[in-house]
């Protein structure tokens, strides 16, 4: 490829990210399973909320459950968890992340990559309400504290909207609750609080932050450099996993380098971008190369997703921590993602209209997750508001995040095919 | 000029031969069966003897339907989506809305222009709701698919039934009669609920007149009489409502063919 | 006498089975201005909506001849039954009289439920009320008092009409003196299962969900007297506890099946109205004194977290308090937090040797063959095990 400025390419940058975002996820699990061997405490957190800068300030390795979940069905092995989980009396109805994790602690943590390490603490945000129950579970085994943090967020549409002081009483509450979490830290640690330390992890949540929101708008170019639901998955999960500490900032420099790279280059996420998608929902684990199989073959791209906002950690919309006086504005920071990006997605029409003008989007895939009712319930709805009200095309289909018997290939492939049929057709007549 | 439309759906399957009329001059319907490559191969065949034409001059053929990309002597594949949607606004120009109820699947569609797809929508994963469940009654009611639309129009009193899914209708089916339910009440309940779920999914891409109803469940009296009641609207059923599908499919063959000529005329390759 | 409360339970009964509201509808004739606050399923603090003067009623979906006609077309699939009736009431009219609409952090659907009321209905407001999980937090209680101050506000834009402390705390009143009243009909209950079935003390209670407080005391005022003067002599029938009941209701006919064999001497139907276990101080400050209330004089359900009242520990408690011997655990379809909750509680009792029958039920289900099997089955066991 020539690139645009004729400058030479610079070979290492390309596929420097994945190498790193291996080794990176391979020394997470060495991590979390050297805490285990020597008995040092580790958390179970969640990626809606999961206060990585107090755990980070304290050294507690987080343990992320939707994360260890998802794994397992990427590697093809959830439904042996699955059904170990419905055989202990779980409904088919519920959670998959939550049956694979019980699973997976019902044999003796074992996990195909690795062993899964016994919680010390859970810090569940209300972000999701399976989270607490899922937090429950653990608690019932292990007896370890669960610290249930309440982060109200979205509220509806009333005339008066939310005032000034609603969000300062919210924020009251979530700062108490951060002095609570603190204190529960010391506890568990033995080890007192720094306020310098976790002003050093807010700075670099604040870079983080900036880095993760250079790396969505690299995907305005056209072709976009990045499949949000391919590469996007592992920019996600890093930021999540390594939040708060440099190699995860590094780790987006390295990102963000090769994406420029790209541009520069015009080298697209597929051969051949003819449609740009923006996905509604998850990916789906257990048949995650065939999903994108089924677009990337008709040239279609995700080139945003909701997924990589909920599911970053809030950090997509930009987080500014004031450094004088962190935990008022780590408090005031995470309550407003927690309205914005995690009950956000309640609401969330006009942030996808936004998207779509944003990053030239020609459709819109509401990807609905049969088991998980905090990203599916209003898809349909919303589907149906934006055809009606900003003349989006929108294609609903449901799987799972990690339950293979939720998948129909024929019936996902003719929903795509007719999607992308209709696609070019309304492309054709536009032309005309 | 003669194409070809083959739509090989799950349980049968349908092909049509079509002139540059374009006009429908063959068709045929066999059941699937487990080969698909087979059953396209004969219902083509059929077809093409039924229009009294030679194969050779068939010069484009498209597959639609699940077993689309088994249609191995097909040159091109759409979804039966399109198809349906093209052939309904082929066989009633003014639809704007296509419910085709199947025997796996219920599609809703909105159509623009010409047939071209606005939207559309389809039932949930498994077949409740769909032609199948008509078939579970059929089964445990032991009455011929033919016969039960017009038997469920004599009901008096329709019971309400709470599944719609095929692997309960059976045993709701025979609770119902157990409870000393009329046949035909139970028959009605029956329709009521795949009605209801297809006016469900016609909802989500919005019903507006006129809709054409298409599929096998098109065939039967006692539905069309139900989507009428829910839509308030008339219904558009075709004694070709069956091979909706396969003259979509056609049709697609036809434009192709059509471009090919085209693109000879002037002497250029297709791009 | 026994006319009398067959008259009342006939009356009760069409309260809840119709779908038009009737009582809010009388309500309305005889207050033309008045206005209606209607709050999903569980808990809300119904005194602030009282103290201005609007009728407070619960949206909890709606019995199987209820057809959901368009509300399905707006929900992804795997979403429970209440959810999608709920939304069909309003689609359809049946509730055009609400002038706002709450609904709580219960669970993920529920939450969304306001954007897809919001963006279906926009001329109705429509409301979270984020009540607190983390209720042990020293900052919760605070917070809440604040939520419902907020609340309160948008009531009083609703309505033009001030949420005065006076008017909150004889609001307090008139629900305290509801629920001692609902307490007493579960006493009965309990001491005295022959005197009322399960059927008839659930009609009496969930009466209270559709019509003026006011009118409710006045029923149970009527109703409970004439319970207790009922000739009935105890059956031979297994005592139970039935859990499951706190958000989607189950049919009528499931409880009659039910109580066809078993005594339920205890339940978590309509939990929400019996959430305050105790009066709520009318003296002080009554926002403050209805957030105290919620944490530390309330009852427990799948989804409200509180670590110093484990769940299992609560479903024990209330069965060993009622003399039970016996639980039917029962879910929703599709609900989340009470199908995970199932599980818990089965093993708790495996553990604590307490018999119990698990299942799965729907508010539109209405064929009741098998669980007329079960029931029976289950009550067979332990009655031979006994005898």
């Amino acid at each position: 490829m020539t690139p645009k400025d004729g400058a030479a390419p610079h070979a290492e940058l390309i596929g420097a990210t994945r190498t790193e975002s291996r080794r990176l996820m391979e020394q997470w699990w060495q991590n979390l399973e050297a805490a285990e061997n020597e008995g040092r405490p580790v958390a179970n957190v969640f990626v809606m909320g999961s206060l990585a800068e107090i755990l980070a300030t304290f050294d507690i390795p987080m343990s992320f459950p939707e994360i260890t979940s998802l794994q397992t069905a990427v590697r093809g092995k959830s439904m042996d968890y699955l059904t170990a989980a419905e055989d202990y009396g779980y409904s088919p109805d519920i959670c998959g992340y939550v049956k694979v994790d019980v699973g997976v602690h019902l044999k003796g943590r074992e996990h195909p990559n690795g062993k899964l390490p016994k919680p010390s603490l859970v810090v569940s945000p209300n972000t999701c309400n399976t989270y607490i129950k899922w937090s429950e579970i653990w608690e019932r085994i292990y007896g370890c504290p669960v610290f249930v943090l309440d982060l109200p967020g979205w509220r509806g549409t009333a005339a008066a909207g939310m005032t000034l002081e609603d969000f300062e009483r919210d924020r009251a509450y979530v700062e108490g609750q951060l002095r609570e979490l603190i204190a529960l830290c010391e506890q568990v640690t033995g080890t007192p609080f720094d306020i310098d330390r976790l002003r050093e992890v807010m700075g670099e949540v604040n870079e983080l932050s900036e880095l993760y929101q250079q790396v969505l708008a690299e995907n305005r170019h056209h072709p976009a450099p990045f499949d949000a639901m391919l590469e996007g998955l592992n920019f996600m999960g890093i930021a999540n996993a390594y939040r708060g500490v440099p190699e995860g900032t590094e780790f987006l420099r390295i990102a963000l380098a090769e994406l420029r790279e790209r541009v520069r280059l015009g080298m697209g996420a597929i051969p051949e971008e003819k449609y740009r998608l923006l996905l509604i929902g998850t990916a789906c684990y257990s048949h995650f190369r065939r999903f994108l199989e089924l677009f990337h073959g008709w040239g279609g791209v995700f080139v945003h997703s909701e997924y990589m906002s909920f599911g970053g950690g809030g950090i997509d919309r930009g987080i500014a921590y004031d450094l004088d006086r962190p935990i008022e504005s780590l408090a005031e920071q995470i309550l407003s993602s927690s309205g914005k990006c995690f009950s956000g997605i309640f609401f969330s029409q006009d942030w996808q209209a936004d998207i779509v003008g944003g990053w030239d989007i020609d459709g819109i895939c509401y990807h609905g997750i049969k088991s998980c009712r905090t990203v599916s319930t209003g898809l349909p709805d919303t589907r149906e508001w934006q055809m009606r009200e900003h003349d989006i095309p929108g294609l609903f289909i449901q799987s799972d995040l990690v339950d293979a018997r939720l998948w129909s290939d024929a019936q996902m492939k003719n929903r795509v095919d007719a999607f992308f049929e209709a696609l070019a057709s309304r492309k054709a007549q536009a032309r005309r | 000029m003669l194409v070809a439309g083959v739509d090989v759906g799950s349980t049968q399957t349908k092909a049509v031969v079509m002139d540059s009329g374009p006009k429908v001059i063959g068709r045929a319907l066999i059941e699937t069966g487990a080969r698909l490559t087979e059953a396209a191969q004969e219902a083509f065949r059929l077809a093409v003897a039924d229009a009294g034409v030679d194969e050779q001059d068939v010069i484009a053929v498209t597959g639609t339907g699940y077993g689309r990309y088994r249609v191995e002597f097909g040159d091109a594949q759409v979804t039966e989506i399109s198809c349906h949607a093209r052939g309904a606004a082929f066989l009633f120009p003014e639809t704007t809305s296509v419910l085709d109820v199947g025997g796996q699947d219920t599609k809703a569609i909105r159509l623009g222009e010409a047939g071209h797809v606005l939207d559309f929508c389809m039932n949930d994963k498994c077949s409740a709701g769909t032609g199948r469940f008509l078939g579970a009654a059929s089964q445990a009611l032991e009455i011929p698919l033919g016969e039960l639309g017009p038997l469920a129009l004599t009901a008096k009193n329709p019971v309400k039934m709470t599944t719609t899914c095929t692997v309960f209708a059976e045993s709701e089916i025979l609770g119902w009669l157990a409870l000393g339910r009329k046949l035909e009440d139970v028959l009605m309940g029956v329709h009521v609920a795949i009605a209801s779920r297809s006016i469900s999914l016609l909802r989500r891409v919005g019903i507006e007149p006129e809709i054409t109803f298409t599929g096998g469940v098109s065939r039967n009296t006692a539905m069309v009489k139900l989507l009428e009641e829910l839509t308030e609207c008339p219904i558009n059923v075709s004694e070709e409502s069956h091979y909706c599908g396969a003259i979509g499919a056609a049709l697609f063959a036809l434009d192709r063919a059509l471009a090919e000529a085209a693109a000879d005329a002037k002497g250029g390759v297709l791009p | 006498m026994d006319d009398e409360l067959a008259q009342i339970f006939d009356e009760c009964r069409e309260l809840v089975e119709d779908t038009d509201f009737p009582a809010v509808r009388r309500w309305l004739a005889a207050n033309p201005d008045g206005k209606v606050l209607g709050h999903f399923q569980v808990y809300f603090p119904e005194e602030l909506a009282h103290a201005a003067g609007m009728l407070p009623i619960k949206i909890l979906g709606g019995p199987s001849s209820l057809q959901i006609r368009q509300a399905d077309a707006r929900f992804a699939a795997f979403v429970c039954s209440i959810i999608r009736s709920s939304l069909e009431l309003a689609l359809t009219d049946k509730v055009d009289f609400l002038s706002l609409f709450v609904t709580h952090p219960i669970c993920d659907a529920a939450r969304h439920s306001c954007g897809v009321w919001a963006r279906n209905l926009p001329d109705l407001p429509c409301q979270i009320l984020y009540l607190p999980h983390n209720v042990r937090s020293a900052y919760a209680r605070d917070y809440l008092e604040g939520e419902y101050r907020r609340i309160a506000g948008i009531i009083e834009d609703v309505t033009g009409r001030p949420v005065t402390d006076e008017a909150l705390r004889a609001s307090i009143e008139v629900f305290n003196e509801n629920r001692r009243l609902l307490r007493e009909l579960y006493r009965i209950k309990r001491e005295t299962p022959w005197l009322v079935s399960c059927v008839e003390a659930y009609l009496l209670t969930r009466t209270g969900a559709l019509m003026p407080r006011e009118e409710h005391s006045n029923l149970l005022r009527r109703a409970l007297p004439l319970l207790q003067a009922r000739e009935a002599k105890p059956q031979d029938k297994i005592r139970v506890v039935f859990e499951g009941g706190f958000c989607e209701q189950p049919p009528l006919e499931m409880l009659s099946v039910i109580q066809d064999a078993c005594y339920v001497v205890d339940d978590d139907l309509m939990i929400g109205l019996r959430w305050l276990v105790e009066d709520v101080p009318a003296d002080g400050d009554p926002f403050a004194a209805l957030a105290e209330a919620y944490i530390e004089r309330s009852s427990y359900s799948p989804v409200q977290r509180d670590p110093e009242k484990p769940k299992e520990e609560m479903l024990i408690r209330r069965i060993r308090e009622a003399n039970a011997e016996a639980a039917i655990v029962a879910a929703a379809k599709m609900c989340e937090p009470g199908l995970e909750e199932q599980v818990a509680y089965s093993r708790a009792l495996d553990e604590a040797e307490i018999p119990h029958l698990v299942m799965e039920f729907e508010e539109k289900t209405n064929v009741f063959e098998q669980v007329r099997m079960e029931v029976e089955t289950f009550a067979e066991s332990l009655l031979f095990e006994f005898a």
